[in-house]
């Protein structure tokens, strides 16, 4: 059960980002959902027998229960998975207990120990654990048996899932950021894309489903999508690559280790003819020198463009500060790049309540026990004051029992508040206002996006060779644009004319009407 | 996306006001920029995008315009010479920008930097409109003669801090030079096209963000190679029988999408799914002979029918067209004149043959009885043509109504069995009757096919742009999601996503589970998935997972050498709002959650605490009866 035979078999599967099948499937990634915002990724293994003391082969303990692999496999993408009874207890040091607080640790160390390899099998145990040798390392793995609480839910990856639970690195690029920019560096099926400073990879990822129209085939049929991705660090590129291997991505995500500033984009000498840019780079006026059509200085004899020679080319750049920005604009305006613009993006997520306000609902945590509306403290108010009014002529009336008597109807009435008026409608999730409120903690800055093109090299030959192709001077007078109305007038009917002639029954018959004589129909305006 | 301009394809034209023009262009025709000029269109196409060119004025003895490219150092001049200027000296940035206090003598630079004019400290009178105008008609210099004549005669203009002068010269180019940039319509720009300068309430003020934000949480990406259905190779006397089956095992890759945006969510999606734009083709290559004459006519009808909201009409209209001609060879308009477009165009098999992938669609579910997909057009598709050019589009949008989802049986064209006749039938037939039986016949296999494998399910996600209540949508839609399937939908407000949201809270949850519905104990999971709605729980609250609204927005900037901001003022109006989910399958029988976040245990309130909000609270497990 060692890593580098597992990636091979990933090799042959199209990568679960892009296709997950309907099923899960042993060796491939899948996202346990511990709760809305904790995501856990996990390999799933086909149990083959005894595994790290566990007798069901390779567990994942979550602080809901103990989920065996093989309850999570070959199941429907989203399935519910109850948690199994699984003995963490007699393996090692741990109690004797299924949620103990210890099974909520794997969850926080599983990310940690992706953080450090990605073998497999470590990221879905506790690695820390000494596997006890046990009694007979059965060859067949225990069968699971359901537990009577805990539940999780098994989801395919997706890059945006992938962004919420990944192994950070770096500053990782989130789903508001990465989503506007794709839209915007027009990132489609079959665009090649540099991507410089992969970091933590959540760009990677979504650029590779943005990109992906099949995965590369010797025979070429049409131009797949690329992505280029370039990273310096040394360490967090290896981290990538056995990530890269693992989601069946290699094809499509192309990752070298280098200095871009120095050694430019250029993969051995050959141009990706890259349709589109991303710099998530400290100083990304620093890698667009290599970033041009063509070079002036001499001693390049040999140098291509990076870019597609045909296209118009998009870039995003992706900094924190400002005078990055600054510095990047201004590279880009003397490097011919047009449109520049930037941008900032500001991302909520909401999160929707019920607003429970009100004097007779019971005290818990959320709950607001004031009045909900006037009415409710006018009525409270007057019955305090009835209430003290009445207190008031019983003092004045009865001598010595005074003190004690209200005070015990005083006792009295509020414990019946609390039992009769207190209390939950019998339906709770109707209770209270719904309103939509934001996260506790909010990103109020990722980083500043420049956009920015670089069109096309138009030489004089070649516009030459289109002025000879689409000679001027010889045009009828037809405008488009802003048409006076009997040009209009006039050019729609020429239009319904022609539409006429392509067979059309009644244009037709205004046309014969037309050619007997009668007055020419007057356009429908 | 082609990288030159082509004939007869929608291009953008940004003028120097910042209004942008989006028009087809047509080869021989002259383009009017109003008050800015015009030139002949033959000048722009088949030349690249993002240029900016200058309308040069008429030369001796010609009839039009030219144009001449505007290098990037001109455009930029102004800046790279305050860059220059205060790149020298950095820490006095300050001083230098504002120099309003010191006694300037304004200059008027060129394009190469050097001093041209000084101003005239006498220079008192301004410029008349009369001036101006005869200035403008003499125009020289593509405006920018007009606008250093319009500074210089300023009197005022040493009173202005280099800002105001700034603004003041910007605003006058703004008005008076003669440029444009031309730009590809492709969905980025069209939307923010149609957002800001046309009718944003048609595209339900659908922003760029949201339009990133709607397609990456809806996963929507390229879903597999294209896949068809072998021709049953039915002949005129078989009817429904000979309907190819529908194999599950092949669908794959397919979006269920509900669009009240006119065609721009679709067309963003396609976009996504790569099947928007026509195979690029090398311009370079297909330089033989033009493709203008013959093309003109064709593709012209499609926009301007639909334009004219006659869209039902024409169909009608297009179908009588059709049965007259002998089916498939009259039809070879635009780009059937490429050699690449004829290999995509498929040989029509028998009536039963389906054009549609199995893979890599888009089914859009409409609420009249045509769908409403009238922005298409300007990726050259007309959704109601019913014998269209070869477009991608055709192999892989699906539209059927709500009615033929829901209720099949009701629709006449899905209920209505196939004529059948034969050859020698046929053969006594005039042409007209032969072509409306073979025309019924393929429609009512298409039907057959759409409504069948939309009924079948296992989408592979759900995006949403409707002014229909999404909680209705959603119990129609949710049962056909394969596991795991991401939801994002789109609304311009955030009520409708929040009452969505709510049908999804942890109490209706913790309820539904605990069994405090009775209406639920004695269904099946199945039965639950198809769950029809009360009033209480009009959807199943434990179909989606990590229910969630986003929105975002993007502030933009003006970068200037000391002069970097927000801009000032941004659109406002409807603010955009996307909910997500995933699909889940739930286990059968009665599952219990477990957790010991809960402080206190009360039993009468389960499921009533505050969904508050602390992440760890909103777990699922929390409020529902805890039984460890």
């Amino acid at each position: 059960m060692n890593m580098p035979t597992m990636v091979p078999v990933l090799r042959h599967n199209i990568s679960p980002f892009l296709d997950p099948g309907s099923r899960t499937k042993a060796n491939s990634l899948a996202i346990v959902q511990l709760s809305r915002d904790n995501l856990v990724p996990v390999y799933l293994q086909r149990p083959t027998g005894e595994h790290d003391g566990y007798k069901e082969g390779a567990v994942v303990n979550t602080k809901y229960g103990s989920y065996p692999h093989s309850t999570m496999l070959d199941v429907p993408w989203g399935s519910q998975i109850r948690a199994s009874k699984v003995d963490t207890g007699s393996r090692g040091r741990k109690r004797k207990r299924p949620d103990g607080e210890d099974a909520g640790r794997p969850a926080t160390d599983n990310n940690n120990n992706n953080n450090n390899n990605n073998t497999e099998e470590k990221t879905v145990e506790t690695p820390k654990e000494e596997s006890e040798p046990t009694n007979g390392a059965a060859a067949v793995a225990k069968p699971a048996v359901d537990d009577n609480s805990g539940f999780i839910h098994i989801l395919p990856p997706t890059p945006e899932i992938w962004t919420m639970s990944l192994p950070h690195r770096t500053q990782v690029v989130y789903t508001p950021d990465y989503s506007y920019i794709l839209h915007r560096i027009r990132a489609r099926p079959g665009s090649v894309l540099i991507e410089a400073g992969a970091g933590s990879g959540s760009f990677s990822h979504a650029s590779a489903r943005a990109v992906f129209n099949g995965y590369p085939t010797p025979e070429y049929t049409k131009r797949k999508g690329k992505v280029y991705s370039f990273e310096y660090h040394e360490q967090r590129y290896h981290k990538m690559k056995s990530e890269l291997e693992e989601h069946g991505l290699e094809g499509i995500v192309q990752l070298t280790h280098r200095d871009v500033y120095k050694d430019g984009f250029n993969i051995d000498g050959v141009s990706p003819q890259a349709d589109a840019v991303f710099l998530d780079l400290p100083a990304p006026w620093e890698a667009l020198q290599h970033l041009v059509r063509r070079r002036s200085t001499p001693g390049n004899d040999g140098w291509v463009s990076p870019l597609n020679p045909s296209k118009s080319v998009y870039i995003c750049t992706f900094s924190p500060c400002i005078e990055q920005v600054t510095k990047t604009v201004s590279a880009m305006r003397r490097l011919g790049w047009v449109d520049i613009e930037m941008v900032e993006i500001a991302h909520r997520k909401l999160h929707t309540v019920r607003d429970r306000i009100g004097l007779n609902l019971p005290v818990d945590r959320g709950v607001n026990n004031s009045p909900k509306d006037v009415e409710e403290a006018l009525a409270r108010l007057t019955e305090i004051e009835n209430r003290a009014r009445e207190h008031a002529r019983d003092s004045q009336l009865g001598g010595d029992d005074a003190d004690a008597t209200p005070m015990d109807v005083d006792t009295t009435t509020t414990k019946q508040n609390g039992n009769d008026g207190r209390q939950w409608s019998s339906k709770p999730w109707l209770d209270g206002r719904l309103v939509t409120r934001g996260e506790p903690e909010v990103k109020t800055h990722t980083s500043y996006l420049v956009f920015a093109i670089l069109p096309r090299e138009w030489t004089e030959e070649q516009e030459a060779a289109a002025l000879a192709r689409w000679p001027c001077g010889g045009e009828p007078k037809q405008v488009i644009g802003s048409l006076d109305k009997a040009s209009r007038k006039k050019e729609r009917r020429e239009m319904l004319e022609k539409a006429g002639k392509s067979g059309d029954r009644n244009s037709r018959r205004k046309e014969r009407i037309e050619q007997i004589g009668s007055p020419p129909p007057a356009p429908a305006q | 996306m082609h990288s030159l301009v082509q004939p007869n394809s929608w291009i953008a034209l940004r003028l120097p006001s910042d209004v942008t023009r989006v028009f087809k262009i047509l080869p021989d025709k002259t383009i009017s920029l109003g008050k800015y000029g015009s030139f002949p269109s033959n000048l722009i196409i088949q030349r690249p995008y993002h240029l900016t060119y200058e309308i040069l004025d008429k030369k001796e003895g010609e009839g039009f315009s030219r144009l001449r490219v505007v290098p990037t150092a001109e455009l930029y001049a102004e800046v790279l010479a305050e860059e220059a200027a205060c790149g020298d000296t950095p820490d006095n940035n300050e001083s230098t920008s504002i120099s309003a206090t010191e006694k300037v003598e304004y200059k008027v630079v060129d394009e190469e930097g050097k001093v041209v004019d000084v101003l005239d400290e006498n220079a008192r009178q301004t410029l008349t409109q009369e001036e101006i105008e005869e200035l403008k008609r003499d125009g020289s210099g593509a405006g920018k003669e007009l606008i250093k004549k319009l500074l210089l005669s300023h009197n005022a203009l040493d009173q202005k801090t280099s800002f105001s002068l700034a603004k003041y010269k910007l605003l006058k180019t703004k008005k008076y030079i003669r440029r444009f940039q031309v730009l590809p319509v492709d969905v980025h720009n069209f939307a923010k096209w149609q957002l800001e300068e046309r009718d944003a309430s048609k595209i339900l003020d659908l922003r760029e963000e949201m339009l990133g934000l709607v397609g990456c949480w809806g996963n929507v990406h390229y879903g597999g190679d294209d896949v068809y259905l072998e021709d049953p190779g039915a002949t005129g006397e078989q009817g429904e029988e000979m309907l190819p089956k529908i194999d599950e095992g092949l669908l794959a890759g397919r979006w269920l999408v509900v669009d009240d945006t006119c065609g721009v969510l679709v067309a963003a999606l396609a976009e996504r799914m790569g099947f928007l734009y026509p195979e690029e083709e090398d311009d370079e290559s297909k330089s033989d002979g033009r493709v203008g004459e013959e093309s003109e006519a064709a593709p012209e009808q499609a926009p301007t029918a639909v334009e004219n909201g006659k869209i039902e009409a024409q169909d009608d209209q297009k179908d009588t067209e059709m049965a007259d001609a002998t089916t498939q060879e009259q039809q070879p308009p635009a780009e059937a004149t490429t050699g690449e477009a004829k290999a995509k165009q498929h040989k029509r098999g028998s009536d039963f043959a389906i054009p549609f992938s199995q893979t890599n669609t888009i089914t859009v579910v409409h609420g009249a009885t045509q769908p409403n997909l009238s922005f298409l057009t300007h990726w050259g598709f007309d959704v109601t043509a019913p014998n269209h050019p070869p477009h991608p589009l055709l192999n892989h949008l699906l539209t059927l109504s709500w009615l033929q989802l829901l209720n099949p049986t009701a629709d006449t064209t899905y209920s209505t069995p196939p004529l059948t006749a034969s050859p020698e039938t046929l053969l006594s037939w005039k042409p007209g009757r032969r072509g409306n039986f073979h025309r019924k016949r393929r429609r009512f296999a298409r039907t057959r096919h759409i409504v069948d494998t939309a009924r079948a399910g296992g989408f592979s996600g759900l995006v949403c742009a409707s002014t229909m209540d999404p909680i209705s949508i959603l119990k129609h839609t949710l049962p056909l999601l394969a596991g795991g399937a991401p939801v994002a939908i789109y609304s311009p407000t955030l009520e409708p996503l929040a009452q969505l949201a709510d049908c999804f809270s942890v109490s209706r949850r913790g309820a539904w589970a605990s069994g405090m519905v009775p209406e639920i104990l004695d269904k099946t999971a199945e039965e639950l998935e198809r769950w029809a709605g009360t009033e209480d729980f009009p959807l199943n609250p434990t179909l989606l997972l990590g229910t969630s609204i986003h929105t975002s927005r993007a502030r933009r900037w003006q970068v200037l050498p000391g002069r970097t901001h927000p801009l000032m003022t941004d659109r406002g109006g409807a603010e955009g709002y996307v909910f997500t989910g995933w699909r889940a399958k739930p286990a059968e029988g009665r599952v219990s959650a477990r957790g010991k976040f809960q402080p206190k245990r009360r039993k009468v309130e389960t499921g009533s605490a505050s969904e508050a909000a602390t992440p760890t609270v909103e777990t699922p497990k929390v409020e529902t009866p805890v039984t460890a």
